[in-house]
């Protein structure tokens, strides 16, 4: 008796049965006696048909003849991961399927996967950006990483899409994920801490620029040491009174440091003293080295002292005269 | 609905009516299931399932020499396959005729 067996048959059955291997030998035997019979006469008759990957065959084989599922021999640690997870992931769903409710809340998640996988290419992109110092915030500082961000959007949508897979791709995705995973959390945290750097400086920016502003009436930045009102006929007026539109008493600044005048409040007629009443009068202050203090001037500059309390001009132009509008 | 996962709910009677006739062989009986018109009818389910129902009782089994090939294991019903296999006809007629009746007449309750 000389049986003829195709070799590729011969090497299939025996994968199969290595596949099989940690069941009993006698199991084994009984479950691929005439295998490579069956087999032999199957592909001859179609001989278009492909064998197919052995160790599926057995697992079919296995399952079909009611024999416990080996757990399939890892071949490195990585796809093992990558096949562990996979069925985790499939036994977990399956569990959670029965429950009505939660099956919406999965069919909501699986709707948001398309977020997950821009997430991770953000963080892929965003990892790679500071581990060469370019990220900026959120976003990667500079066109080309702004092309690496794109590019790497483009290529985790697709494997998640289950298109451009390659051999092992399955083991990358899911360290990936898990990389990802773990690293999103910091990242968000550092990136938020890098935005947060920018508002605080916004913030001492606008405390400094709080800081300048002039506290009291300015013109042109500047501010106003005094007002002086004129009349229709040019003469000077005094004791104005000036308030905003809200009722606000309009009053320069009484921060002598800043315009080196002292001021001199007035006096209404409830004893509230004020200084919104104009020309206000004022005492010069000079810087006294000495003391470190504002003291008032022993000299003060004659023309400042009456520009102040006379206003800069004696007399301006009066108004035209509108006929009929006399006063 | 995928006929495949119907099918691995009765491969068991299906394996056993084409055996109940006739002794055969694994791929002998992969092709008869595809020739009664299970075309999608796995041949490594078929074996494994020949190989349960022999463990089962169900079926006997010896091997033929081949001259020209390697051994061919046949399988054959045994009387115990035989009840299993009438009890299970029982049990698919009243499935199947209830769920004709809720498929395909109106008004079914």
């Amino acid at each position: 008796m000389t049986p003829t067996i195709a070799p590729q048959i011969a090497s299939f059955a025996a994968a199969v049965r290595d596949a099989l291997a940690d069941l009993p030998d006698e199991e084994r035997d009984e479950l691929t006696e005439g295998l490579e019979a069956d087999l032999s006469e199957a592909y001859a008759e179609d001989l278009t048909n492909t064998l197919p990957d052995p160790v599926e065959y057995a697992t079919e084989l296995r399952q079909a003849a009611g024999l416990p599922v080996r757990e399939a021999p890892k071949p490195s640690v990585f796809a093992g991961l990558a096949e562990g997870w996979q069925r985790t992931r499939g036994d977990v769903l399956a569990a959670l399927r029965r429950n009505p409710m939660l099956v919406s809340l999965l069919d909501f998640a699986a709707a948001l996967r398309p977020v997950w996988w821009v997430a991770r290419a953000w963080v892929a992109t965003w990892l790679v950006s500071v581990f060469f110092g370019s990220e900026d915030g959120f976003l990667p500082a500079g066109p080309g990483w702004f092309l690496l961000l794109a590019v790497a959007v483009v290529v985790s949508v697709q494997w998640g899409r289950g298109l451009w897979r390659f051999p092992g791709l399955p083991t990358l995705i899911v360290l990936g994920n898990i990389v990802a995973l773990v690293a999103i959390l910091p990242v968000v945290a550092y990136a938020r801490g890098y935005s947060g750097a920018h508002d605080d400086y916004g913030a001492g920016f606008g405390d400094g620029v709080d800081a300048a502003q002039i506290d009291g009436l300015a013109f042109d930045g500047a501010a106003l040491e005094n007002v002086f009102a004129y009349d229709a006929d040019g003469n000077l007026l005094r004791n104005v009174q000036l308030f905003d539109v809200d009722g606000n008493r309009l009053a320069p600044t009484r921060m002598a440091e800043e315009t080196q005048w002292e001021l001199q409040p007035a006096t209404l007629e409830t004893g509230e003293q004020v200084f919104n009443v104009f020309p206000l009068s004022a005492t010069r202050m000079t810087w006294d080295d000495g003391g470190g203090e504002l003291i008032p001037d022993p000299n003060p500059d004659p023309d400042k002292v009456r520009a102040f309390q006379d206003g800069p001009f004696v007399k301006v132009p009066a108004l035209q005269k509108v006929s009929g509008s006399n006063d | 609905m995928d006929a495949t996962q119907l099918l691995k709910g009765v491969l068991d009677v299906a394996v056993l009516a084409v055996v109940e006739g006739e002794d055969g062989y694994g791929y002998d009986v992969v092709r008869r299931l595809r020739a009664a018109g299970l075309e999608e009818v796995g041949d490594a389910s078929v074996y494994g399932t020949l190989r349960r129902l022999y463990s089962a009782g169900a079926l006997t089994s010896y091997v033929v020499p081949s001259e020209e090939g390697p051994h061919r294991k046949y399988y054959g019903i045994t009387p115990q396959g035989r009840s299993m296999l009438e009890v299970q006809r029982k049990v698919w007629a009243e499935f199947s005729t209830t769920m004709n009746r809720l498929l395909f007449e109106e008004g079914a309750a």
